[in-house]
């Protein structure tokens, strides 16, 4: 009769609950966030969270998610209020989910003309990607001069994984587009791109080598950590140039050399990106304004950068370190 | 002598048709190896096939109709579940933690003494104590709906299953089907279906923890004796009252079971459903993951492997019969029972008996008065009831003075001073040590070169060269190979099974990430049988080593597989080889456990029958130990297999090819298609060499007559 007894405690203690929870309190104002899965992006995102938090009344529920267009449609359906720091040359979904144009310091950077079931808002942070090599190996080696001669100097970058290609630490996400392997083989250079899965694995790879001196090749953007450390050397990738039938409908048709992906990447004006029905209703009315005035300083992410890449501090406690010592945010309040 | 000459000859005669069989397959090997040589790039199947079955855009197209159509219902139901969650969550949040330890322990206390008291008591202050106390309350909350739902729903369908048996024939093929998919593919169409986040786990999570839950409470009716409800019947009761006063009672210790089963598999996935969205310790580990924080991350999983043995245990103690001990011992409340016969032990004991007594008496005194005053309110009303309420709080009063403890606590948090959560200074977290330690020996340059030097001899001897033959294989031939193994390992009919399987594949046009992925689970499997064996054959010769690793085995069943990453990244760092050694920290226990057992089973005589021919204890292992804990093995093989597959979905993150690969890579960019062919393929190649090695071990089981 032991079953019967732990029965009745069972539902004794479920009734309980629920007496308490009927008098719990409701969190009217409650949002949902995607946490970016880099550095930059997670300041960026403690920041809007601390002020949404601590100055607007909010709670916000944080959630790990990949970046990428499933986020993006994450966003679309309602399940995740905003994310945080898109960079919209990363972003394949910005051009299907947004339809107004993308303002920063009031001037025009971007214009869409999508479906507009996404709105977003500079966040004042403007981003460079590029592919890097150390400075000790273009030191070493005066005949390098760009990309064009990786080939020359492909069996020093090769490893055991590679064989006979060089090695590019890649982009370490897959949902962040960068199409790595693509741009190597439209330009005719014979690497391999890896994709070691996260930030953290590819700084980690990174540093591996360079404490080691070897050559090696990495994709990475401005602003970074890994910078302050480490010396390195940009490979001067031909300047952007969009490609319009590059996209998952055309079946990946590229432009050929010279257009993306076989450039650079644009210069980005990242976004904070949320959904409009969410973000437009009467009690979000201060976390829209927020968004709106929000204007994040390259300068203050680097800094808040150094102290976690370097300083071992946690995000949490960067980003509050930061925000206890000035006062420029309150610009940004409603 | 005679033994050995015996079998000589036995052997000799049949020499030429033992040759035929290896002949053949050697032959095919070779031929194999002439046609990878031969071609030129990675085998890939006919364009025109793969450009009919677009498989991934039909799924595109059928996503975007069930958008339009469905979505709105799905939507609604993942909704509703999202706000019994928030609330769940808000609950757990917000009380204060002395509340929601003391909810915990209470009923642990009841049913499992100071012992299991203890347990909860120590979990749950660990939980707090490494400042996870809020995932922790997710996970919770998550786990605690998932588990309610499953509960409710798996009960009623074991209930129609126990009474139609149509019903119980229908279901049975799904529930099979359930227990061999890996856990990671319920996420996907969760997803699909309810978007991201709580609900969809919760959603999820009920579905894969539903199959026990269902066959033990079928199983629990069934077993109920007919001449028991024939005198039910005899007695005029109606078929409803069967059910309901004889069947379900009776059965009740059988759905405890499933209850148990389910609450572990619950958390196994709710753990694992981070991947999409889901808050909690899953999510506190893999963000430790992803930053390399070895220690947070181990601290994280020794969360859930915490709450894990709490619930297990709490599980077990609840579903067991009460022991009525003899007259003459001493009860024990904190040492195993078995150690009264230690003066010592029963001196330790004693003075827990006391203040056991003592607080049995206090606490059943102010309950009686209690019950004295409800019984004399009640009796102005109605004498019957006003009797019968006093002997039911006197019978429960250990239930009713939890409630009192409870809503003590209650009225202390909220009149008299806020306890909030779990106080922030009691801080016993470890992290920063555990990973200070494991950088020292990652910068040291002999644990550098050893690590790469094993690195490059697994990936230029195994690695590279079966990925290669693999890929560049014609797949013509490799699916002609599986066919013909499961047409002698099966049948005719499952090798039509498996030829059309291995089309799909193909014709999603995944063949080469099919076979990378083939490829690392069988290298990931022969290196766990290199290193497993050898431990397992250790273990079943030093009783304290099997101790040792029983412990170690199960704490590692426990963990959620992306755990495993931990380690390998922290010492590898990332790439294919890395991913090889997570799936191979992850599959080995099965092999190790099986060879155990396997060698432990093979009766005593048989070696004792070895030994007096004069076999060395050597000879006595490799000739009869050995050969008879063949089926226990391959059974092993089997486990290993699977489980080595599961792990392909989680190695991605940290370098992992394949198939594993193109799930994320469908689901970081929303092509559900992409993801969900990818995920099938993973399916049914683990099934395909599912039914292949239990096909084989029962012939090897009947052969041996075991």
């Amino acid at each position: 009769m032991k079953t019967s007894l732990f029965l009745k405690t069972f539902t004794a203690l479920i009734l309980s609950s629920f007496l308490v929870l009927s008098a719990g309190t409701a969190h009217a104002k409650r949002l949902t966030a995607a946490v970016a899965d880099w550095t930059g992006g997670e300041i960026t995102c403690q920041v809007a969270v601390s002020m949404l938090e601590q100055e607007l009344g909010y709670r916000v529920d944080r959630i790990e998610f990949a970046s990428g267009t499933g986020l993006w449609e994450a966003i679309a359906a309602g399940d995740i209020d905003f994310a945080c720091e898109s960079w919209p040359s990363y972003a394949e979904a910005d051009e299907v989910m947004l339809n107004e144009p993308l303002y920063y310091e009031g001037e025009v950077v971007q214009e869409y003309s999508g479906s507009g079931e996404v709105i977003a808002f500079t966040t004042g942070i403007i981003g460079a990607s590029d592919y890097y090599v150390p400075k000790y190996f273009v030191d070493a080696n005066p005949d390098f001069k760009g990309w064009e001669d990786l080939n020359k100097f492909k069996d020093q970058f090769a490893t055991v994984e590679t064989g006979s290609k060089g090695r590019l630490i890649g982009c370490p996400v897959a949902g962040w587009n960068c199409h790595d392997q693509k741009r190597l083989d439209i330009m005719g250079i014979d690497f391999e791109a890896v994709e070691l899965g996260t930030e953290v694995a590819l700084l980690a790879e990174a540093q591996g080598s360079y404490d080691r001196q070897e050559p090696f090749l990495m994709y990475l953007w401005e602003p970074h950590f890994f910078f302050g450390k480490n010396e390195m050397v940009g490979i001067g990738l031909p300047p952007h140039q969009p490609c319009d039938s590059f996209t998952e409908a055309n079946n990946w048709q590229d432009c050929g050399m010279g257009s993306w992906p076989a450039s650079n990447w644009a210069k980005d004006y990242t976004m904070n990106y949320m959904n409009p029905e969410t973000m437009q209703s009467a009690e979000n009315a201060e976390a829209l304004a927020f968004f709106k005035k929000m204007k994040f300083a390259n300068v203050d992410q680097a800094k808040m950068l150094v102290r976690v890449g370097d300083d071992g501090l946690s995000v949490e406690e960067a980003v509050q370190e930061w925000k206890d010592s000035t006062n420029d945010w309150q610009a940004w309040l409603p | 002598m005679a033994f050995t000459q015996d079998t000589s000859a036995f052997s000799s005669k049949n020499n030429y048709q033992n040759l035929i069989i290896p002949g053949i397959i050697f032959a095919a090997l070779l031929f194999s190896i002439w046609l990878v040589f031969q071609s030129e790039d990675v085998s890939e199947f006919p364009v025109f096939v793969t450009d009919s079955f677009t498989f991934t855009a039909w799924v595109n197209q059928g996503e975007d109709f069930l958008k339009d159509n469905i979505k709105v219902y799905t939507r609604a139901v993942a909704a509703y579940v999202k706000e019994l969650y928030w609330m769940l969550e808000d609950f757990l949040l917000d009380s204060s933690w002395v509340f929601i330890v003391a909810l915990l322990l209470i009923p642990s206390l009841a049913f499992g003494g100071i012992k299991l008291g203890f347990l909860v008591l120590f979990g749950t202050m660990y939980w707090g104590m490494v400042g996870l106390w809020g995932s922790a309350m997710e996970t919770l909350a998550l786990m605690g709906l998932s588990v309610f739902l499953s509960v409710l729903v798996g009960v009623i369908l074991g209930i129609f299953c126990a009474l139609s048996d149509r019903f119980e024939r229908n279901m049975k093929p799904a529930l099979d089907v359930m227990q061999v998919m890996p856990a990671f593919v319920y996420l996907i169409p969760a997803m699909f279906f309810f978007g991201i986040g709580g609900a969809p786990a919760i959603l999820a999570t009920m579905i894969y923890s539903m199959p026990p839950i269902i066959r033990l409470t079928n199983l629990g009716i069934r077993q109920v004796p007919n001449e028991t409800i024939e005198t039910a019947t005899a007695f005029g009761s109606t078929k409803s009252q069967v059910l309901f006063k004889v069947q379900i009672p009776l059965a009740l210790p059988s759905i405890m079971m499933g209850v148990n089963q389910t609450i572990m598999m619950a958390l196994a996935l709710v753990v694992l459903a981070t991947f999409i969205g889901a808050q909690g310790l899953g999510s506190d580990i893999w963000v430790s993951i992803k930053k390399l924080e070895v220690g947070a991350a181990l601290e994280g999983g020794f969360c859930v492997l915490l709450m894990a043995i709490m619930f297990d245990r709490f599980g077990k103690a609840a579903s067991r019969e009460t022991v009525t001990l003899p007259v003459d011992s001493q009860k024990f409340y904190l040492l195993p029972q078995t150690w009264d016969i230690y003066p010592t032990a029963r001196y330790i004991e004693k003075p827990l008996q006391y203040i056991h007594l003592a607080v049995a008496f206090i606490f059943s005194s102010i309950i009686r008065i209690f019950s004295f005053v409800i019984n004399l309110v009640v009796s102005l009303f109605n004498k019957d009831y006003g009797k019968l309420i006093e002997q039911f709080i006197n019978a429960h009063y250990f239930m009713f003075s939890g409630i009192f403890i409870l809503l003590g606590i209650i009225y202390y948090d909220s009149n008299i001073a806020t306890i909030g959560s779990f106080p922030d200074s009691w801080n016993l977290s470890i992290r920063d040590e555990i990973a200070a330690g494991v950088k020292s020996l990652t910068v040291n340059p002999t644990f550098i070169e050893i690590t790469r030097s094993i690195r490059a001899t697994v990936v230029i001897y195994l690695l590279r060269p079966l990925d290669t033959y693999l890929t560049y294989l014609p797949y013509w031939f490799t699916i002609g190979a599986l066919v013909i193994i499961s047409w002698k390992a099966v049948n005719l009919r499952f090798a039509i099974v498996t030829a059309f399987l291995l089309t799909f594949i193909g014709a999603c046009n995944i063949w080469t990430e099919a076979m990378i992925t083939l490829s690392s689970v069988l290298i990931s499997v022969l290196l766990c049988f290199v290193i497993g064996v050898p431990i397992g054959i250790m273990a079943s010769y030093s009783k304290r080593f099997q101790n040792i690793n029983e412990v170690i085995l199960d704490a590692m069943q426990t963990l959620p597989y992306f755990c495993y990453l931990v380690p390998v990244l922290m010492f590898f760092g990332g790439g294919s080889f890395s991913a090889l050694l997570a799936t191979i920290i992850y599959a080995i226990p099965p092999i190790i456990r099986l060879t155990v057992l396997g060698l432990s089973q093979v009766s005593t005589t048989y070696s004792e029958v070895s030994r007096s021919f004069g076999g060395s204890t050597l000879q006595t292992l490799s000739k009869i130990k050995f050969p008879l804990a063949v089926p226990s093995l391959v059974m092993g093989f089997n486990q290993t297999v699977m489980m080595a597959f599961a792990m392909q979905i989680v190695t991605p993150l940290i370098g992992g090819k394949g198939l594993g690969l193109e799930v994320f890579n469908g689901l970081a960019r929303s092509d559900t298609g992409r993801a969900l062919a990818a995920g099938i393929g993973i399916c049914l190649l683990a099934m395909i060499i599912d039914r292949i090695s239990l096909a084989y071990t029962k012939k090897q089981r009947d052969a041996l007559g075991l």
